[in-house]
């Protein structure tokens, strides 16, 4: 939980570091004194122990002179050999006693020789005797038998002497006459004082000093209870070899001392015999170890306090980061309204905090920005949707079924491939006769071309009245969609124009694609020649094609969204795969079926592949022809004209048209008729009118043709009707507005036949005449 | 069906024309020329009531031959006044608003309320003059 800090985990660390730096340190340090410190008790033990070994046999060397001296003057006199002796004890303490003895004569019958011996007393008191008279004779003792030998003095083992209760050790030299030993001088010298000599060496701590005899038994032990006992053999081999200045022993004898043990030993000259000093190992090294210790507690503090400090320092330092960090959560829940810690210095935490400030600043005014853009965007795509509804609003329904005669059909299915695209199709009556249609594709996609869609398909609607062939309209939507159009965009557009009462159809295209004729045999392909593509040439003309839709037949039209649709591997629809799919529409099939079996072989052929481009199909079916009409063909004179009105109005009954409307077209007739038999033929020369009358289920509709000059009745003027009629300057142009407002509709258009004028007359709504 | 036309004088200074039938391009001219003949005979501030509950139909030349009698008879001070007018000639007469509305009676009560009160008033003027 704590090492979650930085800091403590920081502070955790130094310690660990450091402490192992410590004790590396520590460890090497430990290792050089050790050496160091060994290398001087060796050489203090070593010294120390030569030392005593020398003051040991200065000692041995006064017994060993004296009884040399004594040796040497001995011999000749052997009388004063008791004073000697005597002299000689009194004044070296160190021994003990002293005696002469003296080779008994080969003879047996000669005396023995008087062999003084003279020793000291508890009380210090000299007392002798005559060694010849004791019960053993000593000349068969081992020490006189060793003795003979010495001629230079030898020191003889050591024993424990009954009679003086202590450890003795003999110094023996031979008397020789003439070369050859005949007695001995022994010395007796007690061992106290090697003892104290031994327990006055200034020996370290838990040391301990010995000396062996040649025998490898202790003379003498700092332990007493070792005294006279043999030497452990490693020791003895340790000594015996040629380098035992120092020896490690694991163990030691001495029950005194513990563990591994140094032994330093020195040979006592003038002997055999070796001063030993042993020091405990970890003696040796118990000052540096306790050293050691004391600077490892030391080091360990220390440590403490830099971590300790380290934590703190840290924590301080870091504390911003924990408030940056509680921001950053601000920030991520998107609230960017908050204190942030002062930058105290301008280290890496003062310049994180002044980033984060300004980060903090840059986020707010880019999610600012963001949501600003998010708007624009969530407000251009309402546009755009709005954009949508509109142009879906310019076109017309998808079905359209002739409501009147039921004699043709359409349906149409735009696609747009963005919201908003540049394919069009519309149609309308032109008048009650005819038909309208159009399909058309703005190049380029996207608003610019839904703008040009739109004027395209409201200039095609408000010029085709005045226009009232396809021709003539795609001329004059040719010239106002050249005018300003800086930006050289172009429609294509395929025009036709439905006779609806016979089925006759006026094509003229606008460089697009052919249309195809359907439902008799094979599709057929209309490729007749086109005009160029509308609003880039002002001087393009549009060749007519012309046809004759028989009972049955469907014109399909479409846009190159069909032909040019593209699967996955751009391979495209083209136009004999759209040729082999309405191939397989039934004769027998619904308008509608054409353009579902198109779109769904398209659909399949694409594919997951994006739809590129906008996609219309609009299908024409035409469904038979009207009961042909009747056609009344006059003179231009007056009486023709009453007696054309009388059989029209015969006609009517017989059609069961009602009497109201029966008056009405009479009225709007002869109006119209007189008015061309007046004024139609100024020359006076004989004319021609044609009446065709055609009643329809729910109205008439009448042509009027007359060869006359032109004359437009929808364009001349609306007559005064204000103030009395009695009083008006002229009262022409009545007749012509009463026909203008009682016929349902009027169209007029003028050929090579002269002036055509189209009327119709619905009946009158039943629901709405008044009761 | 053509034009029948007869008329009678309800009192010397009025005379009720009948007009049947169609009145048209072809047979306004018979309603012209009988009025040329028939109108000189009223004196000055005479009435012509032209009873229409026969005509079937009226057409813009019709309608010119009314005018002519409306102008005939205000040269002479005058009055035309029109009856009983057919839905189809009533709306022609909507459409080009050919006479005031106050000259159309559509029942011979109507009409006789008016005359009456008209009478009246040429009396009243009379004394007042006298």
């Amino acid at each position: 939980m704590a090492l979650r800090s930085i800091a403590s985990r920081t502070a955790l660390w130094v310690l660990v570091g450091s402490t192992l730096v410590l004790a590396a340190m520590g460890a090497l340090l430990l290792n050089l004194t050790r050496t160091q410190i060994l290398e001087h008790t060796h050489h203090e033990a070593a010294a120390l122990a030569a030392h005593a070994g020398s003051q040991i046999q200065a000692r041995i060397d006064r017994v060993a002179v004296s009884a040399r001296m004594l040796a040497a003057i001995i011999d000749t006199r052997q009388d004063d050999a008791e004073p000697l002796l005597r002299d000689t004890l009194a004044a070296n303490l160190d021994m003990d006693g002293l005696a002469a003895v003296f080779r008994p004569s080969p003879n047996p019958a000669d005396a023995l020789p008087y062999s003084p011996f003279v020793s000291r007393l508890d009380n210090g008191t000299l007392t002798s005797r005559d060694l010849a008279r004791d019960a053993s004779p000593y000349w068969n003792n081992n020490w006189f038998l060793g003795g003979l030998g010495c001629s230079n003095g030898c020191w003889q083992r050591p024993f424990f002497s009954q009679s003086r209760h202590r450890q003795l050790i003999n110094y023996s030299v031979a008397i020789s006459r003439d070369g050859h030993p005949v007695g001995i001088i022994n010395a007796d010298v007690t061992l106290d004082w090697l003892h104290q000599i031994l327990g006055s060496l200034a020996k370290p701590e838990g040391a301990y000093a010995f000396v062996l005899d040649s025998d490898g038994n202790y003379l003498a032990h700092d332990n007493p209870d070792l005294v006279g006992k043999r030497g452990a053999a490693a020791l003895l081999v340790a000594l015996a070899s040629d380098q035992p200045e120092s020896t490690r022993l694991p163990v030691a004898q001495n029950p005194r001392a513990h563990g591994a043990v140094w032994v330093y030993s020195a040979p006592i000259e003038g002997t055999r015999w070796r001063l030993g000093l042993v020091v405990p190992e970890y003696q040796i090294y118990a000052g540096v170890r306790r050293i050691f210790v004391l600077s490892l507690a030391l080091g360990l503090l220390a440590l403490l306090g830099v971590a300790l400090i380290t934590l703190l320092t840290i924590r301080r330092t870091m504390a911003p980061l924990g408030v940056l960090a509680d921001r950053a959560e601000h920030v991520a829940r998107g609230e960017l309204d908050f204190e942030l810690p002062p930058p105290r210095r301008p280290d890496e935490v003062g310049r994180l905090t002044q980033s984060f400030d300004h980060m903090r600043r840059e986020l707010a005014l880019h999610l600012e920005n963001l949501a600003r853009v998010a708007r624009e965007k969530q407000r251009l795509a309402s546009e755009l949707e709005i954009a949508h509804q509109i142009q879906i609003g310019l076109l017309p329904s998808e079905h359209y079924l002739d409501a009147v005669c039921a004699y043709f059909e359409l349906h149409a299915a735009l696609r747009p491939a963005r919201a908003v695209g540049g394919d069009l199709y519309s149609y309308f009556m032109l008048d009650p006769q005819r038909f309208f249609v159009m399909v058309g594709d703005v190049s380029d996609k996207g608003i610019p071309a839904a703008l040009f869609m739109a004027q395209t398909i409201t200039l095609a609607k408000a010029l085709a009245p005045r226009a009232q062939t396809p021709q003539n309209l795609l001329r004059l939507l040719n010239l106002e969609l050249c005018r300003g159009n800086d930006s050289c965009m172009f429609v294509t557009l395929l025009c036709g124009l439905l006779d609806t009462g016979n089925g006759s159809l006026v094509l003229a295209s606008a460089g697009h694609e052919p249309p195809i004729l359907c439902g008799r045999g094979a599709p057929q392909l209309l490729d007749f020649p086109t005009g160029a593509v509308l609003g880039l040439y002002e001087d393009s003309d549009y060749p007519e094609h012309r046809l004759r839709l028989r009972q049955g037949e469907t014109l399909l039209m479409y846009t190159d969204g069909i032909t040019e649709a593209s699967d996955d591997e751009q391979r495209m629809y083209g136009i004999e795969r759209t040729v082999e799919s309405l191939a397989q529409v039934p004769p027998t099939a619904p308008t509608a079926g054409y353009i579902e079996r198109l779109l769904g072989d398209v659909d399949r052929f694409v594919a997951e592949a994006a739809q590129a481009d906008d996609i219309t199909v609009l299908a024409l079916t035409w469904h038979g022809a009207t009961a042909p009409g009747t056609e009344i063909s006059i003179g231009n004179q007056l009486a023709d004209v009453f007696g054309a009105l009388d059989r029209c109005e015969n006609l009517l009954l017989e059609a069961d048209v009602p009497a109201a409307l029966r008056g009405d077209m009479r009225l709007v007739l002869e109006e119209l008729m007189v008015n061309t038999v007046e004024y139609g033929y100024p020359d006076g020369r004989p004319g021609r009118i044609r009446i065709l009358l055609q009643p329809q289920p729910d109205a008439v509709a009448v042509e009027l043709i007359d060869d006359g000059g032109p004359f437009d009745p929808l364009q001349s003027a609306t007559p005064d009707l204000t103030g009395d009629l009695a009083d008006r300057e002229q009262v022409g142009g009545l007749g012509i507005h009463l026909a203008r407002t009682m016929a349902s509709e009027m169209r007029y258009t003028r050929d090579a036949d002269g002036n055509h004028l189209l009327l119709r007359f619905t009946y009158p709504n039943l629901d709405e005449s008044p009761p | 069906m053509t034009l029948s036309l007869h008329h009678e004088f309800s009192a010397p200074d009025r005379v009720v024309v009948h007009v049947g039938g169609r009145l048209d391009a072809m047979t306004f001219g018979e309603l012209d020329e009988a009025m040329l003949a028939l109108l000189p005979r009223l004196g000055d501030g005479g009435t012509v009531v032209v009873d229409l509950a026969g005509l079937e139909y009226v057409s813009s030349a019709g309608l010119r031959s009314f005018a002519r009698i409306r102008k005939s008879m205000r040269a002479r001070n005058g009055h035309t006044l029109l009856l009983n007018p057919q839905p189809q000639v009533r709306k022609v007469f909507d459409i080009v608003k050919a006479v005031p509305v106050n000259e159309v009676f559509t029942s011979t009560q109507e009409l006789d309320a008016y005359l009456d009160r008209m009478q009246r008033q040429i009396t009243e003027g009379d004394n007042d003059d006298a």
